[in-house]
């Protein structure tokens, strides 16, 4: 209950509705309140952003990708962790999402225990 | 007067005035010796017989004016030799009697030279007649030879078939069709010819023949032996007489070796579409399987979800059966995924079928979702509500359109400007529709727009140059056109129209 508390929220980035309703089904199983946006450019301009505690983002997305989102939320001092979430994730890709201070970085499909461990750690950094 | 064909001179024989006038003097002259010598074997009175003789001669072979001049000789050598003492009455009517006989023989005279005349009139007329039916015979039979050459040597069958169904006449090259002899198909009923089902379907075009349509047709054959054959047929009504259709002439034209031909041309096509199809998928594996993986991975997200809240206590049934209900989703996302993907694989004849154009471009853009944002393109549809169905080959149509958007991804792969794919769809005409894939690429090679088009031309590094080349000749099987034009300010369009008409091409 103390994680609630703090109203923080968890922004899931996918440009798959699929994605997006199973990573909100999931968040809402754990209880962690949880929004999802078809894109980052959505996200971006939601304004939400700073209440962010933490960000899952597929990398792949038309338009901006994750990386990106990214670099363009540290170019504003804004880091929120986060978990990238992707089908095709190259080692050289990888690097350079650690780099940027990427938390995660995860493969499709993914093992659910890991990704929400991720997640309550962002949460209680 | 003389003869129009000939020239000569067809009266009398114009035979020179001393010779007339001479008959005259000679004619009376023998009259008055012939006299005098019958006088002298006491033969009294012969003179006035004789003299009208010389007159009478005259006229036929001199003339009137000869006749007239022998009426007055035979007048005055009979005053003179014999009975000069006779009174005036008495020579007055010796002078009549020489005077109408010589207005007779004038008549008569006259009224043969005219006969003779209307004769020659009549004989000309008659040799022109004869000529003339001469020639035409001669035309007639010549005539007659050639349409026999045409019908004996045509190599389309010729058949005239009588009200009755029944052939009336068969060429040789009918004959060879059939593979019957002629005597036994003249007289024959069509349908014993044809086979029932054939006849059934060509009954309705002799009935509309007889009834004085011009009518033609293609089919299948079958004939006697078995043998197939594709014939173009034509009928048309025979009226030798003006009136009613007295039989129906029948050609057919063999189309068999074309026909044959243009469908081993549409499945080497149909190969060569199949080939590209299965190597641009090759090319595009990694994207197909993301495209899959991504509803797998939310199953298995959602059917842990779904566990998660029934392992709870106390279990919440709604939750568990909604995270349930998009697992079911996801599943059938992929299943949906890859019977397309298998069904682009499949290798199977052209279908015409009416295609929904708007359907194949949405589920082409939802096939591909996964190499545009590779690349990170974004796709914008804006199609037409109102687009009527082609008739066409929902697998080709969904090649040619993949074979444009993979095109316009490769055109904006390694630029870092925005990479926008866009694809319309509008009705352009009553009976058309366009569809338009636009890239923000590098654009059309200068110089070369139309040749983009051909076989082996290519400006990629892995390109095999047949994708174009494949797609164009898929839409003009369909009856439409593929060009590209630029579109400003960057990158290129490709457009292809179809025809809406519920019609196949061949």
């Amino acid at each position: 209950m103390g994680i609630q508390s703090k109203t923080k929220l968890v922004a899931i980035v996918d440009d798959d509705d699929l994605m997006r309703g199973a990573l909100q089904g999931l968040l809402k199983a754990v209880g962690l309140p949880a929004r999802a946006f078809a894109s980052a450019e959505e996200f971006l301009s939601s304004g939400q952003y700073r209440e962010t505690a933490c960000l899952i983002a597929d990398i792949r997305m038309p338009g901006m990708s994750g990386l990106e989102l990214q670099a363009k939320l540290n170019a504003e001092h804004c880091r929120i962790p986060t978990i990238f979430i992707t089908a095709h994730g190259d080692t050289k890709m990888r690097m350079q999402a650690l780099r940027a201070g990427a938390v995660e970085f995860m493969a499709k499909p993914f093992d659910d225990e890991v990704l929400l461990e991720s997640v309550r750690a962002a949460l209680e950094s | 007067m003389s003869d129009p064909v000939t020239g000569k001179p067809i009266a009398r024989p114009a035979a020179s005035a001393a010779l007339r006038y001479g008959l005259a003097f000679a004619s009376v002259a023998v009259a008055l010796g012939l006299a005098r010598m019958f006088l002298h074997f006491h033969l009294p009175q012969t003179f006035i017989a004789l003299a009208l003789s010389a007159i009478g001669i005259t006229f036929w072979y001199g003339g009137s004016r000869a006749g007239l001049l022998a009426a007055l000789l035979a007048s005055i050598v009979r005053i003179y030799f014999f009975e000069p003492e006779l009174n005036v009455m008495s020579r007055g009517l010796y002078y009549l009697v020489f005077l109408i006989f010589a207005l007779l023989m004038s008549w008569v005279t006259r009224a043969r030279d005219e006969l003779e005349v209307r004769v020659a009139e009549r004989t000309a007329e008659l040799t022109r007649a004869n000529e003339e039916l001469k020639l035409e015979i001669a035309e007639r039979k010549q005539a007659e030879y050639l349409i026999r050459q045409v019908f004996e040597t045509s190599p389309d069958g010729i058949a005239i078939l009588g009200p009755d169904y029944r052939f009336q006449r068969i060429n040789p090259a009918y004959e060879h069709d059939w593979e019957i002899p002629a005597e036994t198909i003249v007289g024959m009923y069509a349908a014993d010819l044809l086979g029932l089902e054939m006849f059934e379907k060509v009954k309705s075009n002799l009935e509309r023949c007889f009834a004085g349509e011009h009518l033609s047709y293609a089919d299948w054959f079958t004939n006697s032996l078995g043998r197939r054959r594709y014939r173009a047929i034509t009928y048309s009504p025979l009226r030798p007489v003006a009136g009613r259709v007295q039989a129906v002439l029948l050609i057919a034209r063999d189309f068999t070796e074309h026909m044959l031909a243009s469908e081993a041309l549409r499945q080497t096509q149909s190969d060569l579409a199949h080939v590209n199809r299965v190597s641009t998928m090759g090319e595009l594996t990694a994207s197909l399987a993301h495209e899959v993986n991504q509803p797998i991975a939310a199953a298995i997200t959602d059917a842990n979800t779904c566990l998660r809240w029934l392992t709870r206590d106390p279990p919440d049934i709604d939750e568990a059966r909604e995270a349930a209900s998009r697992a079911v989703k996801d599943a059938t996302r992929a299943a949906e995924i890859i019977s397309r993907v298998r069904l682009l694989f499949k290798k199977g004849t052209p279908q015409r079928e009416l295609v929904d154009v708007n359907e194949v471009i949405r589920e082409m853009i939802v096939l591909l979702r996964s190499e545009t944002s590779r690349y990170s393109v974004s796709v914008f549809s804006d199609l037409a509500a109102d687009l009527p169905q082609v008739m066409g080959d929902r697998v080709q149509l969904q090649q040619v359109l993949m074979n444009l958007m993979i095109n316009g991804v490769d055109a904006m792969k390694g630029l870092d400007t925005k990479r926008e794919l866009t694809i319309r769809s509008k009705r352009i005409k009553n009976e058309e529709l366009m569809v338009s894939v636009s890239d923000t690429g590098v654009g059309l090679p200068p110089q070369q727009a139309d040749q983009i088009f051909n076989a082996f031309f290519t400006t990629k590094s892995h390109g095999t140059g047949m994708g174009l080349r494949i797609s164009r000749s898929i839409v003009e099987s369909h009856g439409g056109r593929l060009w590209a034009t630029d579109n400003p300010p960057r990158g290129a369009s490709f457009h292809l129209s179809l025809s809406t008409k519920a019609e196949t091409h061949e």
